[in-house]
């Protein structure tokens, strides 16, 4: 005990210097219509980023059309009042520019990235992107075939088909279970009306956050934003109802999908934990640091180092607006999926009882400080940065002091995090991908009885007729 | 000397200016005396520090019956040393606040660490014990085979576009090391010896035989000096024997079936292309852009929007010290062949050789390579990589400052040219994927 106490105050005595990091400091503007615009200034290469962040995503697809919200950031992109799908695709390349709207779950972003000296025709792209898509029905029918067969060609992923299907499991119901491109049964009915009626209710500024940046004036910049963006108009009730909080499960659940020619199992297990806002959610990384993050975590040594089971292991805090889940991810040979499954329900009951000594500790903690500059190195990674802490309303200097309140982390603290919302195995959602003739005997034997389905029946399983 | 990269910027052409007329990344570069080449770039924006060291063998250095020991032994190298002994190596470097990695290729073997600067010391520390002393012990090895053989596993053979590119590089090439993958047939894998490891070793893991790049918050003489300090006293090797890549010529066109269960048919067509230091390579660079630089590309175009036969298609005019191929994928959508995605690839391809292409096609091209370019250097990591990169694949880091000029000397003439030079049907290897029902419906 008292070497990992002098180590630890070896560390925080290393620390101060270490923690001067200067961040660009971040200029904000609100504009009357609510549009939160923040700007920082990067001038390392002549680059500017735009991430634009629409509170709305698959969470909000009404029922029947679920996938709404990904067909309409896809269809936003091509083609505007001005320019057809082809001449807006050939003005953004031209410019060696990207312009891009992707839906997740709890927003849609759409992010673009320009040479400081198209900023003016970067905007003015932006705009007419978010303000003014056309949204042309052929268009959309060509985005909705794309869409469907995009759903078809991910079945050929073991590592997607498995991320699909573990979602889908864990949160049932829960719109955090639902696949963002919608369902095989829901994509092909999604017509223009559906995407006009999302984009209407919810592509509006009230609820929207701006993140630049780039090698330009914050001054210039916003005011360039004002005048793209300020006659945008506002809709009160643009702004989503908090969905409620995911349930945990309470007992295991297990679940077989069956890939028949696979060779190597897929695995993901978890259960709901703490959402993005929730101020346990840094201690709670620091701990997940020790379990499965990084190169020398627990998993990685029991799982690869020591038994060559696998290639990768790891764990995480998947956390969203609402709520969210933290996962545990491996995959190995046939042969030994039920062992490998086995162990790393293991090593994580275990790190609950035995959270890590003192060494182990101040290893993650330096880890996660070391990297923190690289994370926030690029103007794209900061925009983001920037952008998930506005969105998910967390303090502004969430990345300023980010490298002291790792520090200030302590054993007590990752004890607690382990044992509150690392969920104990015999609670979590099992998902096993891979070739059930040859996996299941040896999975039933530990884990008991197990439902096989196959990999394209996962989007069924939040439907409410499932459950 | 300016210590942030700086782009001096062309004038402005009226409709479609171009992006960028030169490139300047500062390195300092020195040799030591055993050979070991180090090259600095010094960016002080961030306290980070990124260093790769790259060695100049690969599975290309390999032969037949111990395919996939290039990569082996790259997850061999961070198992112990004679200083750090096992499991010493990530530990210390993630303890000291940085992350570690490495990758293979068909030409090089590369080794990353990003780390706060105060690390320098202790990653060449590290680094320098492995480079001299790796521990090749029957641990280390078996450990390693087995890791090993589930990254095949997941790359190859349970993943169809691996499937694919590795049957391609198979047929394409009959007696180039090229032709098989970076990680290794499994027969292989299962059967490498320690004697061999040692002997690769041996013959690859010299100071002569490689390159160490640090970017970032260094100042180069200091950064010279404690290079020195822990790598001048490692001896030098005799050089790795040469690699013999010369190939028969291809009379005709050679086709492969893959059979495999999956959803959607695929073509993977690969043309046989140039060394990265050919004179055509930049040509074959903008006619990749072309094919396939984005939405408005003209493979993306016809095949998805005109005909809306494939969910995916892409171009890669594949980089090598040895000739490498010129390659095209696409994804077939529900119901649509494969005959009719290679269809009109070979219309489209047979457009881009039948007329020379307008300026601003060309523009767009030469604008995308551009700011690619430049985006791959937005952090020191990317800049550490670009520079080992091309010093050792093209031969001189400075190689960087010619890429644009390069491009920009392009000419519509030489686009058509080299289309109807390389993308013909005689030089080319056919891989369709047939996609087979699954064996058993699940229960």
């Amino acid at each position: 005990v008292k070497t990992a106490l002098l180590l630890l105050l070896a560390l925080a005595g290393s620390a101060g210097a270490a923690d001067e990091l200067r961040l660009p400091p971040i200029t904000r503007t609100t504009l009357e219509n609510g549009l939160r615009i923040l700007v920082a200034e990067y001038h390392e290469l002549p680059l500017v980023e735009f991430h634009l962040v629409i509170g709305a995503g698959a969470a909000q697809d009404p029922p029947g059309q679920e996938g709404v919200a990904a067909l309409t950031a896809d269809t936003l992109t091509r083609g505007t009042r001005q320019l057809s799908a082809e001449a807006l695709a050939r003005a953004i390349e031209s410019l060696g520019g990207r312009l891009d709207a992707t839906a997740g779950v709890d927003a849609t972003i759409v992010a673009g990235e320009f040479l400081a000296k198209d900023l003016a025709a970067g905007v003015d792209l932006l705009r007419q992107v978010v303000r003014e898509p056309a949204f042309a029905r052929d268009e959309v029918r060509r985005a909705r075939e794309e869409q469907a067969a995009g759903i078809v060609a991910a079945l050929e992923q073991p590592s997607a088909v498995a991320e699909k299907c573990y979602a889908a499991f864990l949160y049932g119901n829960h719109p955090y279970g639902r696949p963002v491109d919608g369902r095989s049964t829901t994509v092909p009915h999604l017509d223009r009306g559906d995407v006009s009626d999302f984009y209407h209710r919810w592509y509006r500024p009230n609820d929207a956050i701006l993140v630049v940046v780039g090698d330009a004036g914050a001054a210039d910049v916003t005011a360039r934003f004002r005048e793209a963006f300020g006659s945008w108009e506002g809709r009160a009730d643009a702004v989503p109802a908090p969905l409620p909080a995911p349930a945990p499960l309470t007992t295991r659940r297990i679940l077989l999908v069956d890939q028949p020619s696979a060779t190597q199992t897929q695995i993901r297990t978890g259960n709901v934990a703490i959402k993005r806002s929730d101020p346990d959610y840094l201690p709670a990384t620091v701990a997940n640091t020790v379990l499965g993050g990084g190169f020398t975590s627990r998993l990685i040594e029991e799982l690869r180092v020591k038994r060559s089971l696998t290639y990768s292991a790891w764990s995480a805090f998947a956390a969203r607006r609402a709520g969210g889940d933290f996962r545990l991810g491996t995959f190995t040979k046939s042969p030994t999926s039920a062992e490998t499954l086995a162990l790393a329900l293991d090593v994580e009951g275990d790190f609950r009882i035995h959270p890590p000594d003192g060494k182990a500790l101040a290893k993650a903690k330096a880890y996660l400080r070391g990297q923190f500059p690289l994370k926030v190195e690029s103007p794209d990674a900061l925009a983001a940065r920037i952008a998930e802490m506005e969105f998910h309303g967390l303090p502004q200097d969430e990345l300023v002091t980010y490298r002291s309140r790792v520090a200030a982390v302590t054993a007590a603290d990752v004890a607690r995090m382990a044992n509150e919302h690392m969920p104990a195995p015999d609670t979590m959602a099992i998902v096993v991908v891979g070739k059930a003739s040859e996996i299941r005997e040896q999975l039933e034997a530990r884990f008991g009885p197990i439902e096989t389905i196959p990999a394209a029946a996962c989007e069924n399983l939040g439907t409410p007729a499932k459950r | 000397v300016p210590r942030r990269l700086v782009l001096l910027l062309a004038a402005v052409l009226a409709a479609l200016p171009r992006v960028a007329l030169a490139l300047d990344l500062p390195v300092a570069a020195r040799t030591l005396k055993n050979g070991l080449r180090v090259l600095v770039q010094e960016d002080h924006s961030a306290p980070v520090v990124s260093s790769y060291i790259f060695f100049r063998s690969g599975s290309r250095n390999e032969r037949r019956g111990a395919t996939g020991i290039a990569h082996l032994f790259e997850h061999m190298m961070f198992n112990g040393g004679k200083k750090f002994g096992p499991g010493v190596f990530d530990d210390l470097i993630e303890g000291n606040g940085g992350s570690t990695n490495g990758y293979t290729s068909r030409d090089l073997t590369a080794y990353l660490n990003n780390f706060p600067r105060e690390a320098l010391p202790i990653v060449l520390d590290l680094e320098s014990d492995r480079m001299a002393h790796l521990a090749i012990t029957p641990q280390n090895l078996e450990q390693e085979r087995g890791i090993v053989m589930e990254e095949r596993r997941l790359r190859i053979d349970n993943q169809i576009s691996g499937l694919m590119n590795e049957a391609l590089y198979l047929h394409a090439y009959v007696q180039s090391p090229y032709r098989w993958n970076t990680v290794g047939f499994m027969s292989d894998l299962q059967r490498i010896t320690l004697a061999e490891a040692r002997a690769y070793f041996e013959s690859s893991y010299a100071p002569n035989n490689a390159v160490l790049v640090l970017a970032g918050d260094v100042d180069a003489p200091a950064a010279f000096a404690l290079v020195e300090r822990y790598f001048g006293r490692i001896p030098s090797h005799a050089p790795p024997p040469p690699v013999d890549a010369s190939e028969p010529p291809q009379d005709g066109e050679r086709r492969v079936t893959v059979e495999k269960t999956a959803e959607l048919p695929a073509l993977l067509m690969g043309y046989h292309g140039v060394r990265a230091v050919d004179p055509d390579r930049p040509a074959l660079d903008v006619v990749e852009r072309l094919l396939a630089g984005g939405e408005s590309a003209r493979l993306q175009l016809d095949l998805v929007r005109e005909h809306e036969l494939a969910t995916e298609v892409d171009a890669n005019n594949a980089w090598g010290i040895d000739p490498e191929l010129f390659y095209v994928y696409a994804q077939a959508r529900p119901g649509k062949t494969a005959a009719a995605l290679e269809a009109r690839i070979d219309a489209v391809v047979a457009r881009l050789g039948a007329a020379p292409i307008d300026e601003a096609e060309l523009r767009k091209a030469k604008n995308q390579l551009q700011s690619e370019l430049l985006r791959g250097l937005k952090t020191v990591g990317g800049k550490a990589n670009q520079i080992g990169y091309l010093e050792v694949v093209l031969g001189d880091y400075r190689a960087l400052a010619g890429l644009e000029a390069a491009w920009e000397a392009v000419t519509a003439a030489d686009v058509q040219r080299v289309v109807r030079q390389y993308l013909v049907p005689s030089q080319r290897t056919v891989v369709v994927l047939d996609p087979q029902p699954a064996p058993e419906a699940a229960r």
